[in-house]
């Protein structure tokens, strides 16, 4: 084969250099118009913005497969794990309002469904207990399971559809809003005194897990004590883990722990005291356990 | 080198012009993220004016509907709600969720009206 000289060479190269120059002009210098896009093309922060409407909306209306379809527009790899690190952002940075508890029952109800477990909500026992802690002894017996309280279940509530104009195609538009039912609350799964010398005195350490032990950010823990009333979120120390929170308590004063959303009470918690090996005594840490049965 | 073989020299180069021409605009247009949310397609917006509606039906407050329907830029709330239902009506969007977002409009109308 006779090799590729002269003028048959330039038009190798002229045509490479045209493609070349096409190329730059298509992509760089004239794309096409930015229009139409998807919610996976956005700037994060805008992403956040959508993701916390899509949980305020599931907060409202309680539709968990319109809800994850929303979120699959987003196009994060794990919409859980996405759900739970903003929570953290938003506890972490202040702005957090009720947003990132609505984050928060957004992932916990999508980790809930991936594992067939029920949605959990406070109980009626459970919301008078929060907000009547001089009752909370007598309304935090947990009940046999027969005997838990459970909502009405599964109202299908049918929302019409049409069939979609192409334009409108991509639009998640599932058909039943899912009521959630009243479940199980987190149950109270350890409760552990600590002696080192290392952790700050009287530290209240709490872990919150889903019945799958994810650990659960966002999480609202109420500590109230004889006069007294405090919350917390598990979250704001990610590196100690997402379910981690906790509490200095104050020496001989005893303490009530529940989560807001429900859970088994963890009464007469005080800080243990401890000694060094020399003898020398010490305020220890307290470290509670819960998780959804 | 004759003329004629300069003419096909440019016009190998004009072919290569076009050819990636075609192929960065229609065969592998260039991909864009970090876009704002005015870029979204109208079906998306009107989805997420139906979001911002959901949540305000229960939390009866325009003011925070307002803040979220903000994020499309320089249209009033109430402009961008009245465009989202809109397209509702004509996308085939259920009956209960174009009352949603009717209630959405009224009350940022009404809103706006007071700012």
């Amino acid at each position: 084969m006779k090799p590729i000289r002269g003028w048959h060479l330039g038009a190798v190269l002229a045509l490479l250099a045209g493609v070349g120059l096409g190329l730059v002009y298509a992509w760089t210098i004239s794309p096409p118009r930015i229009a139409d896009t998807d919610p996976a093309a956005l700037r994060a922060d805008f992403k956040d913005q959508y993701r916390a409407s899509i949980a305020a909306a599931y907060s409202a209306t309680g539709n968990l497969p319109r809800a994850r379809a929303r979120l699959a527009l987003l196009g994060d790899p794990d919409p859980i794990e996405a759900l739970n690190a903003q929570a953290q952002r938003m506890l972490a940075s202040g702005t957090a309002g009720a947003n990132a508890d609505q984050l928060a029952k957004l992932a916990l109800a999508l980790d809930d469904e991936r594992i067939g477990a029920p949605l959990p909500t406070p109980t009626t026992a459970m919301v008078e207990a929060a907000e009547n802690p001089e009752e909370i002894v007598t309304a935090i017996l947990p009940l046999p399971p027969s005997e838990v309280p459970i909502g009405p279940t599964e109202m299908a509530e049918i929302i019409e559809t049409a069939p979609a104009e192409p334009v409108a195609a991509a639009t998640p538009r599932p058909t039943r809003t899912l009521i959630p039912t009243l479940g199980a609350p987190f149950a109270l799964t350890g409760q552990e005194s600590i002696c080192d010398s290392n952790l700050p005195d009287g530290l209240l350490q709490v872990l919150v897990l889903n019945a799958n032990r994810r650990q659960l950010a966002g999480v609202e823990i109420v500590v109230t004590w004889d006069g007294g009333k405090e919350q917390f979120f598990t979250g704001l120390k990610p590196e100690l883990g997402n379910g981690y929170a906790d509490y200095l308590m104050t020496p001989d004063e005893t303490y009530v722990i529940q989560l807001a959303r429900g859970s088994d009470v963890a009464l007469g918690i005080t800080a243990p005291v401890c000694q060094t090996a020399s003898g020398e005594n010490f305020l220890g840490a307290i470290k509670l356990t819960f998780q959804q049965p | 080198m004759t003329s004629n073989r300069w003419i096909f020299i440019v016009l190998a180069l004009l072919a290569g012009i076009g050819l990636g021409l075609v192929y960065g605009w229609v065969i592998d247009p260039a991909d864009f993220f970090d876009l704002t949310p005015d870029t979204l397609r109208a079906d998306y917006k009107a989805d997420y004016v139906l979001m911002t509606a959901e949540a305000y039906r229960v939390e009866q407050d325009p003011g925070r509907a307002a803040r979220r329907l903000a994020i499309f830029g320089t249209q009033s709330p109430s402009a961008i709600a009245s465009a989202g239902l809109d397209f509702a009506r004509t996308n085939g969007f259920s009956d209960a969720d174009i009352v949603l977002i009717q209630e959405l409009v009224t009350a940022l109308q009404a809103w706006s009206g007071i700012q």
